[in-house]
């Protein structure tokens, strides 16, 4: 994987996320915040995109896991045939901002959506998101070509 | 989810897109990071001074790994940055790092110290390096003269001072 943080972990930062999002879709709309993410996952996450367009999705399944464990959130892994579900019951993103009574803005989850949308084009999978609110989603990488 | 270990590397990604339309809306965006870190910070500041400056501070090199120290002058503190964990990331990073990356950080704390009445000063000694000293103040003439003698001091909302390029 390329990017395996350790030690601590500022999750504060989830905040700063948050005022982001919500500054850039209220000064600079909804299209300018997808290309922001679609420009992180090309590009500070190319390595995962890359594996993906060669038919590997297993960096991108570490990437979901890891920071998943370090950042104590809830999620079940499911595989079935070549099919990848990532069911997140407790984003952690989301719990920390509620903890907080930090209102998340409406287009918090434009992250992930937008994110493995990108990921998964020019490769051979596809990648949905099902944002079921309250910190909950699930993940489907998905084969559709050989 | 972007992991909280990752937001620098996203926020660098805002930077360089905002910087894409023209500067002044990566400057109208730090002085939004400012705003939401006087709602954090101002008011603690402003009552507790230095010693709430220096208890933050002393929080933040723990909670995101810097390699660095403070210690306390005469009428100020001073942060040393040996390896800064936010640039270090951005560096180590398969996309471009932004080229005034660095001067974000004073892009928040300018307007947290203006609320607090305290002056800072940042020596970012270069923008390709993760070091730097930043000083917070309590007499004004102080810094100035302080920051006089920077070798790179950070001025993100002075427009005679706006970062150029090859600095």
């Amino acid at each position: 994987m390329r990017y395996k943080e350790t030690g601590e972990v500022h999750m504060d930062f989830h905040r700063t996320t948050n005022g982001t999002i919500s500054y850039l879709r209220k000064t600079h709309g909804d299209q300018f915040l997808d290309e922001v993410f679609r420009r992180t996952a090309r590009d500070v996450y190319r390595s995962i995109h890359e594996d993906l367009k060669r038919g590997d999705p297993e960096q991108l399944v570490e990437h979901w896991t890891y920071f998943f464990d370090r950042e104590k959130g809830e999620y079940a892994l499911e595989r079935e045939g070549e099919t990848i579900r990532f069911i997140v019951k407790k984003c952690p993103a989301i719990a920390y901002l509620q903890e907080r009574g930090i209102e998340v803005d409406p287009a918090f989850c434009r992250q992930t959506v937008v994110m493995n949308q990108t990921w998964s084009e020019g490769t051979p999978f596809e990648i949905t998101t099902e944002v079921l609110g309250g910190g909950r989603c699930v993940q489907t990488i998905r084969r559709v070509k050989p | 989810m972007i992991p909280s270990d990752h937001f620098v590397r996203f926020y660098n990604e805002v930077f360089k897109a905002l910087e894409a339309k023209g500067h002044e809306h990566v400057v109208a965006y730090w002085r939004e990071l400012g705003r939401l870190q006087c709602i954090e910070l101002a008011e603690k500041f402003r009552k507790g001074g230095l010693q709430a400056a220096h208890d933050y501070w002393t929080r933040i090199i723990k909670e995101e790994n810097c390699e660095a120290e403070i210690v306390r002058g005469d009428g100020y503190i001073e942060f040393r940055m040996h390896r800064c964990p936010s640039l270090s990331k951005v560096l180590d990073n398969d996309a471009a790092p932004f080229e005034f990356y660095c001067d974000h950080c004073m892009g928040w704390v300018e307007p947290v110290m203006e609320k607090a009445g305290l002056y800072g000063v940042m020596d970012m000694k270069s923008r390709s390096e993760p070091r730097c000293v930043f000083r917070v103040y309590e007499d004004k003439a102080k810094a100035d003269a302080y920051e006089r003698t920077a070798t790179l001091s950070s001025r993100p909302y002075a427009p005679a001072s706006r970062p150029r390029r090859g600095k």
